[in-house]
């Protein structure tokens, strides 16, 4: 009887490892195969957008002596040059990671950004980049020419930036430096090594 | 026949009267002659505060006070009318200040301001004239200017008329930069030639200040040292220290008229 009980238990608990292997393979098998479908688009997908990164230099105020510092960032590539731009006034809202000035409020937004074909960038900020603005003809004088530098610098295609406020043209930032025309860059504002 | 002569004598007469009168004042004599304006310029005001120090110190206020000041010292020693663009805490358009000016024929317009920026550090004075981006709009605005100018009432449409008068309007500052670098040049001079005042000299500068564009006479705007650093916020306050900007902006534009007008 303990015996025949004894073989019987045996016999269930083989039965039940002989199933249970079954039950994983297949479904091994099954995640195998999921995992063969799944993957390849995955793969396919991260190929294009496979994180090429772009260096791009971006120009801070240094704190001893008003000048305009290069400081090289790292965005992604991207096939649209204006995609690239609006990650380049990205990271100039982000400020430095250099411990240099900031130029720009970091409550301020990028709201649109287009490029003409003449080669004017319109960049649209947020209504911060003046309620936040400290004033002064300094500030105005650096804001401007850390954005025009920072977007001629790093791509041809724009020559000149125009700065637009909530999408429209404003006269100043805070009462100093005239809005009403498309900046070219000026070089001559940043550091000479 | 009789008429013709008359004229003709009244021509002659006026044109000698003219020409005597050029004379002597070449020869420095001043004759009973209308009194020149300049336009002082004290920067914001009203809801416009302008650049504000971590004391508290807003720059309208500041820039009134030594507008003040710089007014009755040309008033008692040169022979000028001054007016100020405002004369309380009110809000002025940037267009209105240069209105002003060539609305009253200004010799001389000068924006006073006090300077801010990012940086905490940042202090000295500086005065700008105008800067004309050699942009391409910008050369041909100065093109069509230049062809215009005196057949221009003849030669354009009555319905065109308005837009031209803007350009020229826009860019009335572009025919006096020379003058407005001589007059900056001179003023900076004396802002960094008093030991008291104590600020760095951060020299003439060029840049495209709105409430110059438009202004038809030499013209610069002034900043004098930096309200957001407290050190000078606290110096700017001193009636001291606004009465020596003051005096060092009287003493360059008496200079100025000196050797230009």
């Amino acid at each position: 009887m303990d015996r025949k009980k004894a073989v019987l238990f045996f016999i269930l608990f083989f039965l039940l490892v002989v199933l249970a292997a079954v039950f994983f393979k297949n479904s091994g098998s099954e995640r195998i195969k999921k995992s063969g479908e799944i993957p390849q688009p995955a793969v396919s997908a991260e190929t294009p957008v496979q994180k090429t990164m772009k260096k791009v230099t971006l120009f801070f105020l240094r704190e001893e002596d008003n000048q305009l510092v290069p400081e090289e960032r790292e965005i992604n590539a991207d096939p649209s040059a204006v995609r690239e731009a609006e990650e380049v006034v990205a990271e100039l809202i982000k400020g430095s990671k250099a411990g240099l000035v900031s130029s720009l409020p970091p409550e301020t937004r990028l709201a649109q950004l287009f490029i003409t074909k003449e080669g004017v960038a319109y960049v649209d900020f947020s209504k911060d980049l003046i309620e936040k603005h400290p004033s002064g003809s300094a500030a105005e004088i650096s804001t401007v020419y850390s954005i025009v530098n920072s977007l001629t610098y790093n791509f041809k295609p724009i020559k000149k930036v125009f700065i637009l406020i909530e999408g429209e043209e404003r006269e100043t930032l805070g009462g100093h430096i005239s809005l009403d025309h498309p900046f070219l860059p000026d070089y001559s504002l940043v550091v000479k090594e | 026949m009789t008429t013709k002569k008359m004229s003709r004598i009244l021509c002659t007469t006026t044109s000698l009267v003219a020409g005597l009168t050029l004379i002597l004042a070449a020869a420095g004599a001043s004759g009973p002659k209308e009194l020149k304006t300049i336009v002082i310029d004290p920067g914001h005001g009203g809801l416009d505060t302008g650049a504000k120090g971590k004391f508290g110190t807003m720059e309208k206020n500041i820039t009134l006070a030594i507008s003040f000041k710089l007014k009755a010292l040309i008033e008692q020693n040169l022979p000028y009318r001054v007016i100020l663009t405002r004369d309380k805490d009110i809000d002025v358009s940037l267009d209105n200040r240069s209105a002003l000016a060539n609305n009253n024929n200004a010799a001389l317009f000068i924006s006073i301001h006090a300077n801010g920026s990012f940086r905490k550090k940042a202090q000295g004075s500086e005065t700008f004239f105008m800067s004309l981006d050699a942009s391409d709009e910008e050369t041909r605005k100065l093109a069509y200017m230049e062809n215009t100018s005196s057949e221009l009432e003849k030669r354009i449409e009555e319905e065109n008329k308005n837009e031209v008068k803007m350009i020229l309007w826009d860019m009335a500052q572009s025919a006096y930069i020379k003058q407005s670098s001589k007059l900056a040049e001179i003023t900076q001079e004396e802002l960094s030639a008093d030991p008291n005042l104590k600020t760095e000299n951060r020299g003439i500068k060029q840049a495209r200040f709105k409430v110059l564009t438009g202004v038809a006479c030499p013209a610069v705007l002034v900043e004098v040292a930096f309200i957001s650093n407290p050190d000078e916020e606290q110096k700017l306050v001193k009636e001291d220290f606004q009465k020596r900007i003051a005096e060092a902006v009287y003493q360059g534009l008496k200079k100025y008229t000196k050797l230009y007008s």
